[in-house]
């Protein structure tokens, strides 16, 4: 054999002089690399959670908007200005781009929702109902009733507005908003429904109502939207797929420009968040490894000493200090190897479990609510290769770590000494 | 200065006073405009008050204890103009109801103001609703004004430090300027306001609202002094926000009558129904 692998043998042999010793501290490794590992996949699963309800929910991950309607949001910033679009056209254009799944047009207006004893300031959503359920989730689950219908006056209201209004399904109200010719437009709508999302503002202030009917009340024609929002296969995309769509717009040679607005400008604090996981990634996995290094240098310290006397007869016949120094430090390489390999072993599973059947913590929490996104508490883990990787080099860092001071007070040993103490 | 219903927000002011303040005004409406004739034969009488009592003076002027007006309301914003012809009635401060007479399509539509709170009438689907708080700052009608404006009754002098900022000739014309900063405590929504009163007949020419940070927010002119309703009021009100420079609402009144018999019953939830 070569005599580059006798410091090899040597630790490996090392290792096993103890093998509960080793099997413990490989344990704790081992341990410290599943909670990192789990950690790191509950934060992202939480995260993706949190993007995910945040945009599917209501906003989309992608809004087209006139140039000017933002910040103002007034009424009349409508796509393509007074003019109007050929709405379809812009939808195909859309849905088009590789990668947005669906789009669906919306006018927005502001208003009263009122039973004549109650009233209540609200904010109207007027959408196309059959392709609002292909982007948002919105209209999908009413806790009472149904969504509105095309075609119909009904409105879907939130569960605070409904309990303020003190109405459900089937009850007649009464809604006014600012007309765009300056009017108070103002009808008798029929609540088909009742949403509940768990956020207080929404539920408190959101009312649905088929496209039409709300372009009816605000005076507007059809042709006037303020907004395509659309679906898009992978969050991160969105601002991409914005650009390319506003591109092929000018592309197609219409006469007037669109604003992509991405979740992450509207939802910049999910945004945030996100780039936000990757330092916490970070952290987590140095708490964890850096409370690891500390118990595994304190075994590797105790079987050095243990070994004082070897070390020392070694030295004597003439062993170079570094040799020395390499063996203590390959024996805790490879335990963190050994380590490793265990705790790839056993994150496997839970991952697996976490993923696919997560616990679900909602009988004893509830939803709620983190950067305005509604959560529920389900620790579903999300897979990731960062996780397990970053994992992975901060275990074999630790155990190297770890030998290093081991290794210097081996080296420190007096030959003389250490053989002369019996 | 609006008379009746419409008048320059002073600021909002809780109740629990109205009783008290209501039987005030039965003599202020009786004093003013003897104190008026008595300013107008001696400026220097006038000269010598402060300015507290000349801004409440002027303040005052349009409000009679009763009043019914008809006005036309222009009203022009960026995306479109609108011209409305609206009636009022006022009874005290805490009274107030008006109607549209034109154009048809609106006419019947109507606004409350009874105890502190808003109700409007809709008769296109013949509803009476009440106005939640929150849209209390929302457009009154589409106009510049806003609801608040509707509902705030109090007093200048009883919110407002008032000072004499300039005592001069403008234009050819002798006027005060007088600078209004809200007192401590008291619940309005402006950082200053500025009056400008003329000295002879003690009318107001224009009223800049600022906000906390002294921006100016908009301006209130007074034009076409006439007698109506036995009184030399500003026939003509424009009020410009000072972000949108072409944008403005113009009150012209055709009809001002003070000092009506007017009771509380006729400020009920029935008469707002009422179709003209």
């Amino acid at each position: 054999m070569d005599n580059r692998w006798i410091w090899w043998r040597l630790a490996w042999r090392n290792l096993w002089r103890n093998k509960r010793r080793t099997f413990i501290t490989a344990s704790a490794l081992a341990f410290g690399y599943l909670a990192s590992v789990t950690m790191i996949g509950l934060w992202n699963g939480l995260l993706t959670e949190m993007i995910e309800t945040g945009t599917n929910l209501i906003t989309g991950q992608l809004q087209i908007h006139a140039p000017d309607y933002y910040p103002e949001r007034s009424m009349y910033a409508t796509l393509g200005g007074r003019e109007g679009i050929d709405v379809e056209e812009l939808l195909r254009l859309t849905r088009d781009i590789e990668g947005i799944v669906a789009a669906s047009p919306r006018v927005y207006g502001g208003g009263l929702i009122s039973t004549g004893d109650e009233t209540v300031a609200g904010l109207f959503i007027g959408v196309d109902p059959d392709l609002e359920v292909e982007v948002t989730r919105i209209l999908q689950t009413p806790v009472e009733g149904r969504a509105p219908k095309a075609g119909e006056r009904e409105i879907l209201i939130g569960r605070g507005m409904a309990n303020i209004l003190d109405v459900g399904p089937g009850a007649e109200v009464v809604l006014v908003a600012a007309a765009s010719d300056g009017s108070l437009g103002n009808d008798l709508y029929r609540v088909s429904g009742v949403f509940e999302t768990g956020s207080a503002g929404l539920d408190g202030s959101f009312g649905i109502l088929p496209i039409r009917s709300l372009q009816e009340l605000m005076v507007m024609p059809e042709n006037r939207i303020h907004e395509v929002a659309a679906a898009v296969e992978e969050p991160f995309a969105a601002p991409a797929l914005g650009d390319s769509l506003a591109v092929a717009v000018a592309a197609r040679g219409l006469d007037y420009t669109v604003a992509p607005r991405p979740w992450t400008v509207f939802r910049a604090e999910l945004a945030e968040y996100a780039s936000l996981a990757g330092a916490v990634n970070g952290i987590v996995v140095g708490i964890i490894f850096i409370m690891a290094v500390f118990g595994v240098a304190n075994t590797m310290l105790l079987g050095t000493f243990e070994r004082r006397r070897e070390f020392a007869v070694v030295r004597a016949l003439g062993t170079e200090p570094r040799n020395v120094v390499l063996t203590v430090v390959y024996e805790g390489f490879i335990l963190g190897v050994i380590a490793l390999a265990a705790g790839v072993l056993i994150s496997v599973p839970v991952l697996y479990w976490l993923h696919n059947y997560p616990p679900d913590l909602s009988n004893l929490f509830g939803s709620f609510t983190m950067s305005g996104s509604v959560v529920r508490p389900v620790l579903r883990a999300e897979y990731s290769l960062d996780g397990p990787i970053y994992s992975a080099v901060a275990l074999l860092i630790t155990s190297i770590l770890s030998a290093l001071y081991p290794a210097y007070k081996a080296v420190k040993i007096l030959p003389a000494d250490a053989l002369a103490d019996i | 200065m609006i008379p009746g219903p419409l008048r320059t927000p002073g600021g909002l002011r809780g109740s629990g006073r109205h009783r008290i303040a209501g039987r005030f005004r039965v003599r202020v409406g009786l004093v003013i405009p003897l104190a008026l004739l008595g300013c107008l034969f001696s400026p220097l009488t006038a000269r010598a008050q402060s300015a507290r009592e000349i801004i409440d003076r002027v303040d005052q002027l349009m409000r009679g204890e009763s009043s019914i007006a008809l006005f036309t309301m222009d009203i022009q914003t960026e995306n479109w103009d609108r011209s409305l012809t609206l009636r009022a009635w006022s009874l005290g401060t805490e009274h107030a109801l008006i109607r549209v007479e034109a154009p048809q399509k609106e006419a019947g539509t109507a606004t409350l103001r009874a105890d502190q709170e808003v109700w409007n009438y809709l008769p296109r689907v013949d509803r009476t609703l009440k106005l939640p708080s929150s849209m209390m700052a929302g457009s009154w009608m589409g106009s510049h004004f806003t609801n608040d404006d509707l509902v705030k009754e109090s007093r200048l002098i009883d919110d407002y430090e008032i000072e004499i900022e300039f005592d001069g000739t403008r234009d050819g014309v002798e006027v005060w300027e007088f600078l209004l900063v809200p007192l401590p405590e008291a619940p309005v929504v402006w950082g200053k306001i500025r009056y400008q009163v003329t000295k002879e007949d003690l009318l107001p020419t224009w009223t800049r609202y600022y906000d906390e940070s002294d921006e100016l927010m908009r301006t209130m002119t007074y034009s076409e002094n006439r007698m109506m309703g036995s009184r030399l009021v500003p026939t003509v009100m424009t009020i410009q926000p000072a972000d949108k420079p072409g944008e403005s609402t113009v009150i012209r009144y055709h009809e001002l009558d003070f000092d009506v018999d007017l009771d509380q019953d006729f400020f009920s939830l029935r008469n707002l129904r009422r179709q003209r």
